[in-house]
């Protein structure tokens, strides 16, 4: 593992944004998650790494209540987001996705015009005004995503006219446009190529700055390259949770370990 | 010898050969079936598919041949003083044809021998009453022509069917030898099997596509007649429907298209928001089970008779509207009216509309609506903003296939909105529609010479071209949308 250069690790904040205790989710009679205890640090990339159906993804969509979505998923335990449940009647789902905004896997750009990718989410949440402050957003949001250059003079073309990386980085810039205070990448690189995918990761490691990143991998070397904390789940379990460095040069877990080294997964 | 035995012994070789050439086939490898080419029992097709297919062919090309051969030879034998008053050639022929049908069946069943059939005089002998006792009533005496022929077409179809016999076995033998020759482990038995399996494939097609131009063509010769009789400018642009069985009609279409459009606006007025919504409903809202008891029942609405819903409109709908909402309105009082065929129609085409939309709204990709409902938009945002632009075009072309159906709708019409050809603007006045109009225009004693039968196929066709146009547009429309995802 000699390509992996364990970025820096300063941690600029400990203020713990998201606190998980005992989640436990079911799909049906299956018991995928069990017992998850975990605090994401505000302005931190956290990693959440494992072997497929680990549950690291289930995890992640707790996180704003996607599994909501699925009919036969049941949650259990307490996720708070700045102290608040947001499992709790009180909490419109509806209300904390804008909040939690969230990347998928495969770009999924809406057959609509760049411009109105970017738009969709201040328009049904109000965010703007006037036509020229939503051109503001869409045009922030796409130098934060930087795509602005590439696609500034082509903001009415269609958004699943972009290639594949273009348009996971649109997706990207489609979340930032609603201003959220946290950022759920599930596998975003995977169906990219290494270039896009190296401009995805640097694309992260600058949102730091504003939101804290939770982004599930299955590239051991990119959670490595981009986070600061790294999970660990396995077989449903979170194994171990703690700073990358530590987690991939020191395991405390000889699961991590196996894992980390390639003899599980 | 029959067509139907001559089937069957051919059918019989085929089997003969597919086990005599799979046979061939191992032996000439000593049994291993790793040795040959292709699998033994492409060896056993390959010999069957020699015997069978040159031999059905020449038997359609010869029935065919046989008939126009016979036609032609016969009518030959007719002369013009054979044919009475208000009758014609072909009434006269169809008299030969069940003549000699009579006198073949007189022989068949033993009421007379080959002999004594072609020994009979018209003047001397009673043949209606002979005929009438083999149970073939004939409803005029038999002038001697008209036996003569009937006596020679009798002749030459026996014998026909005795050498059809002959050359379609032959050519099933040929193409049996031809083949078992061929067959041993080398021969690449499977390639030829696929390749004939693929003709049969195109062969179909080809059927389906002949079959719409054969459609076509007769409408547009029997359109031209049509327009040789009446001007084409009055037709398409007339405004007043009054055919005449005694000449001078007014066969102008425009009142009958107006009909058709008003009925079928209507039917689409009640049927796309209804479908739709109930679509929207059952694919983004409803539980799976609600959903598999639900678009089933919907779909039954497709299944009920056209009459049915005819009937439901004249008993039921019809009158309703007449007392509850024409009457009170002072809108007219006829129980049958454009509203009530274009409501008791739109509730028929509901399940095209909701069924494919359903199917359309479904195939819209999960991930958009993640995608949508991550960023913290409602379901009902979602489906608005991102579901249903995304399957726009599939809608509007499940919309438009199903305007194709209301146009081409008859029954509900005949029975809901009456058969009165009328330009009005009152939705509860009695209308009717071009369909209604191609059938009772056809129906009864008719004269295929008259301009007001000939109308019907005028009308037919500009049916078949409006229909066509909107089927086009709504195949073009789904298939711009299928490119869109992957």
């Amino acid at each position: 593992m000699n390509d992996m250069r364990i970025a820096e690790r300063d941690v600029e904040t400990n203020e713990s944004k998201i606190s998980a205790r005992k989640v436990q989710v079911y799909y049906g009679t299956n018991h995928a998650l069990k017992d998850v205890d975990v605090d994401i640090l505000d302005k931190t990339v956290t990693a959440f790494i494992g072997p497929s159906g680990c549950g690291k993804s289930t995890f992640l969509r707790c996180l704003n209540r996607m599994n909501d979505t699925v009919a036969s998923a049941r949650v259990e335990g307490t996720i708070k987001l700045d102290g608040e449940n947001i499992y709790d009647a009180k909490v419109d789902p509806v209300q904390l996705r804008a909040k939690v905004g969230m990347v998928f896997q495969k770009p999924n750009p809406f057959p609509k015009s760049i411009y109105d990718n970017i738009a969709y989410g201040p328009k049904i949440h109000g965010l703007t005004r006037s036509k020229s402050e939503l051109d503001g957003i869409v045009e922030t949001s796409l130098k934060k995503a930087a795509l602005w250059n590439e696609v500034k003079d082509r903001l009415d073309s269609p958004g699943t006219g972009l290639s594949g990386g273009q348009q996971q980085r649109l997706c990207i810039a489609r979340a930032i446009a609603t201003q959220p205070e946290v950022l759920l990448m599930d596998e975003p690189c995977s169906a990219l190529d290494p270039i896009a995918t190296a401009q995805v990761e640097e694309l992260i490691d600058e949102l730091r700055s504003q939101f804290s990143v939770v982004i599930v991998t299955h590239s051991m070397q990119q959670a490595a390259r981009v986070s600061q904390r790294t999970a660990f789940f396995h077989l449903g379990n979170l194994v171990e949770y703690g700073e990358t460095g530590q987690i991939f040069t020191n395991p405390k877990d000889p699961r991590t370990e196996s894992y980390i080294t390639g003899r599980i997964g | 010898m029959s067509v139907f035995w001559t089937i069957l012994i051919v059918l019989a070789l085929a089997a003969l050969g597919y086990i005599l050439g799979r046979q061939k086939a191992l032996n000439s490898v000593g049994g291993d079936s790793r040795r040959m080419h292709s699998l033994p029992r492409y060896y056993g097709w390959n010999v069957a598919i020699f015997t069978m297919v040159p031999a059905f062919l020449v038997l359609i090309a010869w029935m065919f041949a046989q008939a126009e051969y016979v036609e032609r030879h016969v009518t030959s034998m007719i002369e013009p003083a054979d044919i009475g008053e208000g009758s014609n050639l072909s009434l006269v022929m169809a008299d030969v044809r069940r003549l000699a049908s009579g006198l073949e069946t007189a022989i068949s069943t033993g009421a007379m021998t080959a002999d004594q059939v072609m020994a009979l005089d018209a003047s001397k002998d009673d043949i209606r009453g002979m005929l009438g006792k083999v149970g073939v009533a004939f409803g005029s005496d038999v002038t001697p022509h008209i036996l003569a022929a009937a006596q020679n077409y009798r002749e030459i179809v026996s014998a026909a069917s005795v050498y059809r016999a002959i050359a379609v076995l032959a050519v099933a033998l040929i193409g049996f030898a031809y083949a078992y020759a061929q067959t041993n482990g080398s021969f690449w038995a499977r390639n030829r099997v696929e390749q004939v399996t693929l003709g049969l494939l195109i062969l179909c097609s080809m059927i389906a596509i002949a079959t719409t131009v054969g459609i076509i063509l007769s409408m547009v010769f029997e359109t031209g007649h049509f327009f040789g009789q009446y001007s084409w400018t009055e037709f398409f642009f007339g405004t007043t429907w009054s055919p005449n069985f005694h000449g001078n009609s007014q066969l102008g279409m425009l009142p009958l298209l107006w009909g058709t459009l008003y009925v079928s606006a209507i039917a689409l007025a009640v049927a796309v928001p209804i479908g739709l919504f109930a679509a929207i409903y059952m694919s983004e809202y409803a539980s799976p089970r609600f959903r598999s008891i639900a678009k089933p029942a919907i779909e039954v609405l497709a299944g009920i008779p056209t009459i049915v819903y005819g009937l439901f409109a004249l008993i039921t709908v019809g009158p309703l509207l007449r007392d509850w909402l024409a009457q009170p309105l002072g809108l007219g009082n006829s129980g049958s009216s454009v509203m009530t065929a274009g409501l008791v129609m739109g509730v028929m085409i509901i399940p095209f509309v909701s069924s494919l939309s359903d199917d359309i709204i479904n195939a819209v990709p999960q991930s958009l609506r993640d995608g949508s409902l991550g960023l913290g938009a409602t379901p009902s945002e979602t489906i608005r903003q991102v579901v249903l632009p995304a399957a726009l075009p599939g809608i509007v072309g499940a919309v438009l296939l199903a305007a194709s159906r209301a146009i081409g709708e008859t029954m509900i019409v005949v029975l809901g909105a009456g058969a009165a050809a009328k330009l009005s603007l009152n939705p509860f006045e009695a209308m009717t529609t071009i369909t209604v109009k191609i059938v009772s225009q056809l129906t009864g004693d008719t004269d295929f010479a008259a301009p007001e039968t000939l109308v019907a196929f005028a009308l037919g066709l500009t049916l078949f071209v409006i229909t066509l146009g909107l089927n086009i547009l709504a195949l073009y429309i789904v298939r711009k949308y299928r490119e869109q995802y992957e």
